[in-house]
């Protein structure tokens, strides 16, 4: 009869429930307990610039950075000797980060005598988990005054200010825990140019990766293009590939350029050397970033 | 037959439900981590620690979030996820295993958890000393553990191995709840 039927169907089911309980296992049980919360992608870069212009990377609030940022090149047909390079040029760099999302940062370039500051906010943060957001995205902002002087005829001195305003935006994409890009665009704003063919507004696209080789190292690239180049001298996109380097608060860079100049408009805009291994074409890059937390977490 | 129907969903409701009863669960563990190295002394803490004390089975479940553990020094956390524990493939450590000689009817007793230990992908069978303390019908587990950092395929580079202990110290402490849904 339809009873008989249903007996051995309720055993089943009887026993299916009673199984399904001991085969979730505790592990299981726990995966489910876990409280949704936003994921924030962590090191897209691991360091504020891939190296030559910044990241979309900034320093949790109290992070007081110090670096030295040089770079080496030779002359050629050089009649002396020097040791290791022919010319180097460094930038004293100071970086604060009064908040999690916010940095300001000052430096001194000792060879094209450029002072640059700079203010950078960290607008969007790359999610991962049940909200999700694609991408990262920083605003910089920096200004850079050249303080040129002349002797005149008569032995006086004059001395100009030209001061110069780049804005980028910086978007970046961690794709995998190898693998960041970042595309920048840049609007140089420059108060005073060489001629009057050369324009006071330029722009620019970067383009910028990492690759992770290892725990500790990854290999970093990138490439400005400019879109109205000045006319009055001939000037080359900067390109500059690369290794970074951490050692715990020692943030080490290595790379080959055709850059000489650290502030973001001359770099982009002046660089009067086309990327070759030929002297004094090639610059060699090596930045150091010590990191001081200034603020330290109380632990409970 | 109509009458038979609901006695038999009651039924396996019940059964359902009789394994839950003896279930607790600690939303809020403790779990923290020293590393003591002649550079300096690294100390993580991580307050979001989930586990479940099956008492019936006499088994016990852990899991953490690598990214939940915070540090005093920000780039200690960011190298801790990045470089050492890869939270962004590995991002859990979990543990799980059985209470051994468990007796129900002590107030405080101090018995061996045997199981297995999983950080960064690779698992590890692992005896813990454990105190486990009856308070008002809920349960207080506590004790303290060390880990070698070479068993779970963490690698130190060289030059860093003076930052960094190669024996790290694990302490935790789960303040147990009876489970609901």
């Amino acid at each position: 009869m339809k009873n008989k039927k249903i007996y051995p169907l309720f055993v089943v089911l009887f026993f299916l429930t009673n199984s399904s309980l001991i085969a979730q296992s505790l592990l299981d049980k726990l995966d489910s307990e876990f409280p949704d919360k936003p994921v924030y992608e962590i090191a897209t870069f691991k360091m504020t610039r891939i190296g030559l212009g910044h990241s979309i990377e900034t320093r949790k609030k109290g992070a007081l950075e110090i670096s030295l940022y040089n770079r080496y090149w030779n002359i050629p047909n050089f009649g002396g000797e020097r040791f290791l390079a022919d010319k180097v040029s460094t930038r004293y760099g100071l970086e604060y980060a009064f908040l999690d999302n916010f940095t300001v940062g000052f430096g001194y370039t000792n060879f094209d005598k450029i002072s640059d500051g700079y203010l950078k906010y960290r607008l969007l943060k790359q999610q991962k988990g049940s909200k999700k957001t694609p991408i990262s995205i920083t605003l910089l902002q920096t200004i850079s005054n050249r303080k040129t002087t002349n002797t005149g005829l008569y032995g006086k001195e004059t001395s100009t200010n030209n001061n110069a305003f780049t804005s980028q935006v910086l978007i970046a994409r961690k794709f995998n825990p190898d693998l960041s890009i970042q595309i920048t665009p840049t609007f140089i704003y420059n108060t005073a140019t060489a001629t009057n063919d050369d324009p006071n507004t330029q722009f620019a696209i970067g383009f910028g990766g990492r690759h992770k080789i290892g725990g500790h190292a990854s290999v970093v690239s990138e490439y400005y293009y400019v879109a109205n180049p000045l006319k009055s001298i001939d000037t080359y996109n900067a390109f500059m590939v690369g290794v970074n380097w951490e050692l715990s608060h020692l943030l080490l860079q290595f790379h080959i350029t055709n850059a000489r100049n650290y502030a973001e408009d001359t770099f982009i805009t002046k660089t009067t050397h086309n990327f070759n291994f030929k002297d004094p074409n090639l610059h060699f890059g090596f930045n150091a970033t010590f990191v001081l937390h200034t603020k330290k977490k109380k632990l409970k | 037959m109509n009458k038979i129907l609901p006695f038999f969903l009651l039924l396996i409701l019940l059964t359902g439900f009789s394994s839950e009863e003896n279930q607790f669960i600690a939303r809020q563990g403790h779990v923290s981590f020293f590393s003591y190295a002649s550079m300096e002394n690294i100390e993580a803490q991580n307050n979001q620690v989930l586990s479940i004390l099956d008492l019936r089975n006499k088994k016990i479940a852990v899991s953490m979030l690598m990214r939940a553990f915070v540090f005093k020094k920000d780039l200690m956390y960011e190298h801790f996820n990045e470089s050492y524990i890869e939270s962004d493939i590995y991002p859990k450590a979990t543990f799980e295993g059985n209470i051994l000689d468990f007796e129900s009817s002590l107030e405080k007793q101090t018995k061996i958890v045997r199981g297995n230990l999983t950080i960064h992908g690779n698992t590890k069978e692992i005896d813990i000393k454990t105190t486990i303390e009856k308070i008002n019908g809920t349960y207080l587990l506590s004790g303290e553990y060390n880990v070698f950092v070479k068993d779970f395929d963490i690698k130190i580079p060289p030059i860093l191995s003076s930052n960094i202990a190669k024996m790290i110290t694990i302490k935790f402490r789960f303040q147990y709840q009876s489970y609901e849904e």
